[in-house]
């Protein structure tokens, strides 16, 4: 009987601790950081400020350039008689005819100390997609002096 | 006959061993943190009928400060952000636009328009809720996109 007793009482001096609750918490989380990081990916931003934002001040030396997105997705750039197509690839984002231009064009201003101004013409029909496109070939030369033109549109 | 009293009593606290929680408040505080990281970094309610555009060289959303957020659908519907909410025309985009204006001219914070565009939606609409915007006074515009191919 007295060696029952101690042998109870080592026992009890030792509990095992049930694990099973963090198991389980371990287990949500996983399969929690599984099913967020495939199916929302995080959307980031495309930033530009129309002509209100950026009045004032004296104007600028430098001409602006002047793109123009038809509504077949190809791109022009200038106007009138020295108006030049460059990417017409609807399903190409990179437009590397474009970025060349845009290249040009702003270290040319850069080099002029002056900042880069762009002018987007629209064709009301042109999807959102491609003029993204455009977009972000000039977030790709940090040019942020964006304004839409309505010359065509009303 | 003191030894077998001590012995009863140290039987009873025993059998009453409370269970050791801290792993399992470890464990909620890390869910907690999970979480508020988590609805931090997701800045705008996202409508899942508007698959926006891709563009690479997109900045990663900082804040939601300001943002008025319209959602432009494939057919040329709106939505605001609760993306229920439907803005019929010009005039219900705008009165939207003044509304949540008003709202952020509160809160000392600049506002500025969330275009959510689905891909293949015409630029016709987001001209609109541009225009609407901008006789708003609202003259930022950021449109949101995906930086890499789903």
């Amino acid at each position: 009987m007295a060696r029952h007793k101690k042998y109870e009482s080592i026992e009890d001096s030792n509990p095992a601790l049930d694990i099973s609750s963090l198991i389980d918490v371990c287990f949500l989380l996983l399969i929690y950081f599984i099913v967020t990081s495939t199916i929302t990916p995080r959307e980031t931003d495309l930033m530009m400020a129309l002509p209100g934002e950026s009045e004032g001040g004296d104007p600028p030396d430098i001409d602006p350039m002047l793109i123009s997105v038809e509504s077949s997705g190809t791109v022009y750039v200038g106007a009138g008689p020295s108006r030049q197509q460059m990417d017409s690839k609807i399903d190409e984002r990179n437009l590397p005819l474009l970025s060349a231009q845009l290249d040009l064009y702003s270290s040319t201003a850069n080099a002029a100390n002056e900042t880069p101004l762009v002018q987007i013409f629209v064709n009301e029909d042109t999807k959102q997609q491609r003029v993204i496109d455009v977009l972000n070939a000039l977030a790709k030369y940090k040019i942020n002096s964006v304004t839409f033109t309505d010359l065509l549109d009303d | 006959m003191s030894d077998s009293k001590l012995r009863r009593a140290s039987s009873e606290a025993d059998e009453d061993m409370p269970m050791d929680m801290s792993p399992m408040i470890d464990m909620v505080f890390l869910l907690l943190i999970f979480f508020i990281v988590n609805a931090t970094a997701i800045i705008v309610k996202t409508d899942p009928k508007v698959k926006p555009p891709i563009a690479k060289n997109a900045e990663p959303q900082k804040n939601a400060d300001g943002r008025i957020v319209v959602n432009i659908h494939d057919d040329g519907q709106f939505t605001a952000e609760d993306f229920k909410t439907y803005l019929a025309d010009d005039k219900a985009i705008a009165a939207y636009v003044k509304k949540q204006k008003q709202r952020h001219e509160k809160e000392a914070v600049d506002s500025k328009l969330h275009i959510r565009g689905h891909k293949d939606a015409v630029f016709k609409h987001a001209r609109k809720a541009i225009r609407a915007a901008a006789g708003e006074g609202v003259n930022n515009v950021v449109f949101a996109v995906y930086n890499k191919e789903l």
